[in-house]
């Protein structure tokens, strides 16, 4: 018992090198995980900044505000990147990473080493893209050397985030506790699994259609039609279906919060691991893609149409369900006055998070079936279909700012003791929860009004000033009023993530938090088992797992025993 | 209380085929982007017009017995590869050495005949719809050879430094595995492009 064996995992490193030469070469998943989600939340601030300039301009139905035609399908296009590859999709893998090998007993990840890669090379492929922006380069841009070089930054992060994905869906399935079978990992583990596997099989869809578009566009541009036809081909990525895949962990996290809130297990496990899996199927969104369904058409018409509204259809139910579930769990605890949840800033965000997942799948069963429908003579008569419209703009706030970052807000206030050793300030986090709830609504409620009364088109990808053009035309019907009620809602968005900042700089770098015990919210997975935050080489205490909820586990055999 | 606590041990950690089943995530994640590249290629084909006879054919010269070849040595390389895992599960290390020399000389010898192929077809990059998506989705899948080569070639390594045996060949099984994927990926490329066109 006191000889402590090692294998090539937990071998790499035994004792945390402080120095920046220790973070730069450390391949100890959980210095990664934080990496990331540290990176992804700066990330954040910098894509909501840029959606802020994006919707000033989309105010004004007369002329472009503070943007050109060029400038503003650039900003519209790198606001979309920030957000889901340098958000959306690395703050889920930060947090797998870290997370995953302690929930399912696992020294380390199955190849720390490739975790440690894929971060640097997401990190620098986005300084990369970022610099091509900032050369006249990317979408609409007018430097043609930087659009090639915006299409390899791409390129570069969607490998960093496969090789993490493929590292996360490797450990996940390799690396378990060997009590520990697939069906009762804790919900969260699973959610990774399945978000990881289908990015797997979605980003690289993505990576084959760049090689095209790079050699196009570098070699005589015959098919592609300049710098406006990139964006049209490759903007699947960052629309439904596709963002339901992104939104997966978030069900994960709710899982986990209300589970451990309401002190119970869901009483159907393995519907809820369908729930999961089911979302995960249904935002597979590489087949409604432009580049390979729809070249030279705008409708979805037909059987594109069907599978479209089926596959929100079945979103919507997947999330309904699984919300259904584990909802009951805390209403149970409620009426039976068992143990009073704790309101915590996680609760509020997870179910706010749910809430906003389910309003997303609502809103594209809504517009798919009135495109499909044609109801209002959309697609006829030259009304734009709502998918052309700001309707979309409104689905992507919900799915970004409200599920998305509520999911992160939970999950950083749920988790963090458990990352840095410190809880956050309940208070802000609070005060934060409705910040970003009340903003999120903001700005997606206008978008969606607009796209629905007004027809003010979500982009027009041949050329972007026409979105300005339009807007001139639709002046009196209230688009510019609604186009500032999203941006009034982006910019109180981009506060509650300031807030998240300040919360996370003064509970963590400043140490003002409460120093956290092992178990600060009466966890049931496995990390709460572990010292906050794990010693380097505890992990493989782990090894004798043989169930996802021990710390529910003990609690049920204790109050077992005092009854009776 | 005592009782009711996990034990908390240490332990052999369990990896039990992490590589191959990271190797399985890696080939869906090639195979689709294999699929993605030619997902737009027949797009692009379908919306060229009515086909054969569109306009984006004219002039092109398939040299089809060099395809052809090239397809049988990826073929043959592909039972070579096989003989190699037979033989390092049998620790029959001269075999298994002798096999990945040969499907490593053999994939070389089928970039050789593609790369030979390309020339004689005298395509030239950026002169029109089809040589450049023919580039492309050529250039993906061969790529996805050399990569095969390389991983090969070090699992390969990896067999000559003593990972033989049931349970010490799954590396170069792995290996094998994503030779095995490759072979298919480049058949159904080379029969999206270069046969049906």
């Amino acid at each position: 018992m006191t000889e402590t064996k090692t294998d090539m995992a937990t071998a790499i490193t035994t004792t945390e090198d402080p120095t920046p030469f220790g973070w730069l070469t450390t391949a100890d998943h959980k210095r990664v995980g934080r990496l990331y989600i540290v990176s992804a939340i700066i990330m954040l601030l910098v894509g909501v900044l840029i959606d802020v300039i994006v919707r000033i301009d989309l105010t004004s139905g007369t002329d472009f505000v503070v943007l050109d035609g060029d400038s503003f399908g650039q900003l519209f296009a790198l606001s979309r990147e920030t957000l889901v590859l340098l958000f959306l999709i690395p703050i889920f893998l930060g947090f797998s990473m870290y997370l995953v090998p302690l929930q399912i007993g696992a020294g380390n990840l199955a190849f720390p080493r490739a975790a440690a890669a894929s971060y640097w090379v997401w990190l620098v492929s986005a300084g990369v893209l970022f610099g091509s922006y900032i050369g006249n380069g990317g979408p609409y841009g007018g430097n043609s050397d930087l659009v090639d070089l915006h299409m390899l930054a791409v390129g570069g992060l969607v490998i960093g985030l496969l090789i993490g994905a493929v590292v996360i869906g490797a450990t996940a399935m390799t690396m378990r506790s060997p009590g520990l079978y697939m069906d009762t990992t804790p919900p969260y583990s699973w959610s990774a699994l399945v978000t990881a596997s289908m990015l797997v099989v979605s980003l690289p869809v993505l990576l084959g259609q760049l090689v095209i578009l790079y050699i196009d566009h570098r070699y005589g541009r015959v098919f592609l039609g300049g710098n406006f036809g990139i964006w049209e081909r490759i903007d699947w990525l960052y629309r439904a279906p596709q963002l339901f895949l992104y939104s997966v962990p978030v069900l994960g996290i709710a899982s986990e919060i209300v589970l451990a809130s309401a002190k119970r297990r869901v009483f159907e496990p393995l519907a809820m691991y369908f729930s999961i899996g089911l979302l995960g199927l249904f935002g597979f969104g590489a087949w409604a893609n432009f580049a390979i369904t729809n070249e030279g058409s705008d409708i979805i018409d037909g059987a594109e149409g069907v599978v479209l509204v089926a596959m929100y259809g079945g979103a919507l139910l997947a999330i309904a369900g699984l919300l259904a579930l584990v909802g009951f769990a805390l209403i149970q605890t409620l009426m039976q006055n068992r143990k009073v949840p704790e309101i915590t800033t996680s609760l509020l965000a997870s179910l706010g998070a749910g809430k906003f997942l389910l309003t997303g799948a609502l809103c594209g069963f809504i517009g798919a079936g009135v495109d499909w429908l044609e109801i209002g003579d959309r697609g006829n008569l030259g009304n734009a279909q709502l998918r052309m419209t700001t309707w979309i703009t409104g689905q992507q706030s919900v799915m970004i700012y409200g599920a998305g970052l509520l999911g992160v807000l939970a999950a950083v206030h749920w988790w963090a003791p458990k990352i840095w050793g410190r809880q956050l300030n309940e208070l802000l986090g609070k005060l934060n929860f409705l910040v970003i709830a009340g903003g999120a609504f903001l700005a997606s409620v206008g978008p969606f009004l607009s796209g629905l009364l007004t027809d003010q088109p979500d982009f027009v990808y041949e050329d972007p000033s026409m979105t300005s053009i339009y807007s001139n035309l639709v002046d009196d019907s209230g688009a510019e009023g609604l186009s500032a009620l999203g941006l009034a809602g982006t910019l109180i968005v981009l506060s509650g993530v300031a807030l998240l900042l300040l919360n996370m700089f003064v509970s963590i770098t400043l140490k003002k938090g409460i120093e956290a015990t092992d178990d600060p919210w009466s966890g049931q997975s496995p990390e709460w088992l572990l010292s906050s935050p794990p010693a380097m080489g505890q992990l493989a205490e782990l090894q004798d797992l043989s169930s996802g909820t021990p710390l529910l586990d003990i609690a049920e055999a204790e109050e077992a025993a005092s009854n009776g | 209380m005592a009782d009711n606590t996990p034990t908390l041990v240490s332990g052999e950690p369990q990896r039990p085929r992490a590589q191959f089943v990271a190797t399985g995530f890696a080939i869906a994640a090639a195979a689709m982007m294999v699929a993605g590249a030619l997902g737009m290629y027949m797009a692009r084909r379908h919306a060229s017009g009515i086909h054969p006879g569109s306009e984006w054919l004219n002039g092109l010269k398939v040299p089809n017995p060099q395809f052809d070849y090239a397809l049988l040595t990826l073929y043959t390389s592909m039972v070579t590869a096989h003989w190699a895992l037979w033989a390092s599960r049998r620790r029959d290390t001269a075999h298994a050495w002798t096999a990945i020399a040969t499907t490593i000389v053999l994939g070389l010898g089928f970039v050789n005949m593609v790369i030979y192929s390309l020339n004689r077809m005298e395509l030239e990059i950026g002169s029109g719809e089809y040589p450049n998506l023919a580039f492309a989705t050529t250039g993906l899948s061969l790529a996805l050879v050399v990569v095969g080569l390389i991983y090969l070639g070090l699992m390969g390594l990896r067999s000559v430094g003593g990972s033989v045996g049931q349970h010490g060949s799954t590396p170069l099984g792995s290996a094998v595995f994503f030779w095995d994927f490759v072979a298919v990926a480049w058949t159904v490329t080379w029969y999206a492009v270069y046969v049906v066109k």
